[in-house]
């Protein structure tokens, strides 16, 4: 019981986690029809600015905003100076979105050094509670409540607000949305904006958690995030989140009862997946 | 009524072979030059030279995929990494001999094809050029953390050192051994892509959807250029074990499989001499950077400026420089034409 | 009189083809003009080369006194032009409701009334309106796309073949609410049904290979039997 309830929360908090960065993934790939290659370096770059914002303040908010802020930030500029001008070109995008990935993770190692910094969590969210012989960190709780909260208040943006209204049309027919007199490049951007900023924030989640940030960890996550993009059905929003969920507990399960395969469980779900559901769990089809 | 069929033939005919002995001239004297080199070259630009050799073989597997079939694979690097490290641990564990070398390319061949197989598999099923760059690069990472966890045998991120076959340590005699294996291996793929299955592969890249049409199943001719391009990124993988006599895990990852990207499209695509012209100057210019480290240390960042020629590259040359030169050829040429008429 | 909506010698291509090779046409007020061809004409490029969806090469084409040449096609829409694509441009994941508050440009009394209208005047609407626009049938999703384009003040309508894929008595409805909407806005209707075309328009331009070969009175046509042959395939 006790070994269930922690894989239970352990499962979910990295879900919770996962999904930050493939909710920006699936909406961006469903609306727009591209895949940004750099979506871990928003990650990554959401991790550090965070550890040093902690560092030079102790707010543990202060951090989680500058995240996103900068993850927005960089999302504005990588849409509007380097997707824009390969709109439609679905190779050249793959390309440029690798080169930014290049070059940003390289200036993580430039601007704080090759080596990890260390990364705390902030004192009231440390520790744990102790219910009988069940032990759960209160960080990994605070993830999923995270987890949750932007779950549903994405659902409710898409399906409750103009700009959700706008991203429903849109994933069908970008084209049609324009002749009915509506911007539809600005909602790219800001799309693309938010979810580099939730990507940031996503990174930001993770350093307090594994206790350091690396330069590594971008790519490493990002890898995670795709393969649930994969496994939930491209360009879906309901499948990465329970895509998310599934591999955060799937990789827990695994993690605990046969260590070697923790590396490896992903990819061979994805390879199940897509061996009996070439589209996904919730396949929708993508634009191309 | 077949002549006007013929007679195209014929011309076109004649205007290849009037390519082809340009072609062959160039080639004839890169070959005359290369040739030639160590004779005033110092040790470290032979070493570079055999670099770039073999580092070519990499970039041209890898426009079989990317310029030949229009896939992009960004777990590629798994077939050069595996290459390298076959050989290394077969040398390690077996004695550095020429059989034991023979034995590490038939174990790699046959590594190379089963992982090319399996990746297809996996990576064609989900459909799209999306897709299929996520799941390799998927597959890519995870192979990476296989073999950094696995340190029985690949010693981790510390690295592999091992010894080779004595006939190869001559750095001399080695640049030649690995220009003979590049030029090999430029004969055998382009032999590859000029055939009917090469065509199909064309076909595709051009509009996978006609090619079905017409009735090609494309999976299968994908299955193939996977399977040619990963052995022959094994093979190149081989070399480098035998240039370098050190393997890690930074052969496995991204980065790796981006190398050889970048030489494909700043050399230009679906040409396979781009991509030895390609790993040509991207060597170089890593190389002269380099060397102005004493100048600013930001010249060390070699990855920064990796990632900009990359992006300028997409962005304001996507045709490559044999590209470029091809459309001044044909600018040139065409302007020769209206001034005889 | 003034054309509504000119367009003069429009050159457009679609990849590497040559598609609209000068289409010439002009709307004026009060009119429904239709654009008739075989298919591959031309005619739908026209439309979408007036919403700027395709991009014209060369050419004029202007609203009034505004040229919407090389203008992206949110600010074409928005000058006056509503657009009724073929295959209807509804969306799916959004209900009827949703699919016209995202086409009104403003939220106010007058957009209410239109709405009203539009609700009076196709009834399925109303008994769909909360409904998924994708449980809606052939007919519907038409009724909808023309009710969107009228939700605002515009100048001119771009319809494209409106009776493809329906029912005679579905025509028939559309038919009838097109004459409606005809009172208040100008038409541009491609149709290759021919009684439809008859019934609405009041004047007709062939296209044939990208061209402009013919304008008329729409009632000239009807009595020209050998005129449809010819460019049509009628035989009617």
């Amino acid at each position: 019981m006790d070994v269930f309830v922690m894989l239970l929360v352990n499962g979910l908090a990295e879900g919770a986690l996962i999904f930050l960065m493939a909710a920006g993934l699936s909406v961006i790939l469903g609306l727009m029809g591209i895949v940004n290659f750099s979506h871990g370096t928003m990650f990554l770059w959401g991790g550090y600015v965070s550890v040093w914002m902690y560092t030079k303040t102790g707010s543990f908010s202060l951090s989680l905003l500058l995240a996103m802020v900068v993850g927005f930030l960089m999302g504005l500029i990588f849409e509007r100076f380097f997707i824009r001008p390969v709109y439609g070109k679905v190779t050249a995008q793959i390309l440029i979105t690798l080169g930014l990935m290049i070059v940003f993770t390289e200036l993580v190692r430039v601007l704080w050094g090759p080596t990890p910094l260390a990364a705390v969590r902030p004192p009231h969210l440390a520790g744990t509670w102790v219910m009988g012989s069940i032990i759960i960190s209160k960080y990994r709780v605070f993830l999923i409540v995270i987890g949750i909260v932007v779950a549903l208040g994405i659902h409710a943006l898409i399906t409750r607000t103009r700009i959700g209204m706008i991203i429903r049309a849109g994933v069908q027919s970008p084209e049609m949305v324009q002749a009915l007199g509506i911007d539809i490049r600005r909602y790219f951007s800001l799309v693309f904006a938010g979810g580099a900023a939730l990507a940031a924030v996503g990174g930001a989640l993770y350093v307090p958690l594994v206790g350091s940030v690396w330069s590594g960890m971008g790519i490493s996550n990002q890898v995670l995030a795709f393969i649930v993009v994969v496994i939930g059905g491209m360009g879906s929003f309901i499948g990465s989140a329970v895509g998310s969920i599934f591999l955060g507990l799937t990789g827990a399960l695994v993690a605990w009862y046969f260590p070697p395969a923790a590396g490896v469980v992903s990819v061979l779900l994805m390879a199940l997946v897509l061996a009996f559901r070439p589209t996904g769990l919730f396949g929708l089809a993508v634009k191309s | 009524m077949k002549t006007p069929a013929v007679i195209k033939l014929v011309t076109a005919g004649a205007k290849d072979r009037k390519q082809f002995v340009a072609g062959s001239a160039v080639a004839l004297i890169a070959a005359a030059f290369l040739l030639m080199l160590p004779g005033f070259a110092g040790h470290a630009t032979i070493s570079l030279f055999s670099r770039i050799f073999i580092l070519a073989v990499f970039g041209m597997s890898y426009d079989i995929l990317r310029g030949f079939t229009g896939v992009i694979n960004l777990g590629h690097a798994v077939f050069f990494g595996s290459g390298t490290y076959l050989a290394g641990i077969l040398f390690l564990r077996l004695d550095p001999t020429p059989g034991t070398l023979l034995l590490a390319v038939i174990v790699t061949v046959v590594y190379c094809s089963a992982a090319a197989f399996i990746m297809g598999k996996i990576a064609f099923r989900g459909g799209g050029v999306i897709a299929c760059a996520m799941i390799t690069l998927a597959l890519g990472e995870i192979v990476r953390h296989l073999a950094e966890t696995w340190r029985d045998v690949t010693m981790g991120a510390d690295g592999l050192t091992f010894p080779i076959p004595y006939m190869f340590r001559d750095r001399l005699l080695f640049y030649y051994y690995a220009l003979l294996f590049l030029i090999l291996m430029v004969i055998v793929l382009r032999r590859f892509v000029l055939s009917p299955t090469g065509r199909v592969l064309l076909a595709i890249r051009e509009n996978e959807q006609r090619a079905i049409f017409l009735g090609y199943n494309t999976t299968t001719y994908k299955m193939i250029s996977l399977q040619v391009g990963g052995i022959s990124a094994g093979l190149s993988g081989v070399m480098f074990a035998l240039l370098t006599r050190f393997a890690n895990t930074e052969l496995l990852t991204i980065q790796q499989t981006l190398n050889a990207l970048l030489v494909t499209i700043v050399g230009g695509t679906g040409t396979l001499y781009g991509a030895i012209v390609g790993t040509a100057f991207v060597q170089l210019i890593q190389h002269y950077l380099l060397t102005l480290r004493d100048v600013h240390p930001v010249f060390t960042r070699w990855l920064l400026f990796f990632g900009s020629i990359y992006i300028l590259v997409v962005l304001y040359m996507p045709a490559g420089i044999v590209g470029a030169y091809r459309q001044l050829a044909d600018l040139l040429s065409s302007r020769n034409k209206k001034k005889i008429a | 009189m003034k054309p509504v909506l000119k367009l003069e010698n429009i050159s457009s291509f679609i990849g590497p083809f040559h598609i609209l090779q000068g289409v010439s046409l002009e709307v004026r007020p009060g009119e429904a003009v239709v654009v008739l061809g075989r298919n591959g004409a031309g005619k739908t490029t026209t439309l979408r080369s007036i919403m700027g969806l395709v991009k014209p090469a060369a050419g004029v084409l202007e609203l009034e006194d505004q040229s919407l040449f090389g203008l992206p096609s949110h600010k074409i829409a928005r000058l006056g032009l509503g657009y009724v694509p073929e295959d209807y441009g509804i969306f799916n994941l959004l209900s009827v409701e949703e699919n016209l508050r995202l086409a009104a440009w403003r939220q106010d009394n007058a957009t209410k009334e239109r709405q009203e209208y539009i609700l009076q005047l196709f009834p399925d609407l109303k008994a769909a309106y909360r409904r998924l626009a994708s449980t809606l049938s052939g007919g519907q999703r038409q009724m909808l796309s023309i009710g969107r384009a009228l939700l605002n003040e515009n100048k001119v309508i771009l319809i494209d073949e409106p009776s493809k894929g329906l029912a005679p008595i579905v025509v028939e409805k559309v038919c009838k609410a097109l004459l409606e909407v005809k009172k208040n806005t100008n038409i541009i209707l491609v149709e290759q049904n021919f009684n439809l075309a008859c019934a609405v328009g009041d004047r007709f331009y062939i296209l044939n290979d990208g061209r402009t070969v013919l304008d008329g009175g729409i009632a000239s046509l009807a009595k020209d039997r050998e005129l449809q042959k010819r460019y049509l395939g009628v035989v009617a």
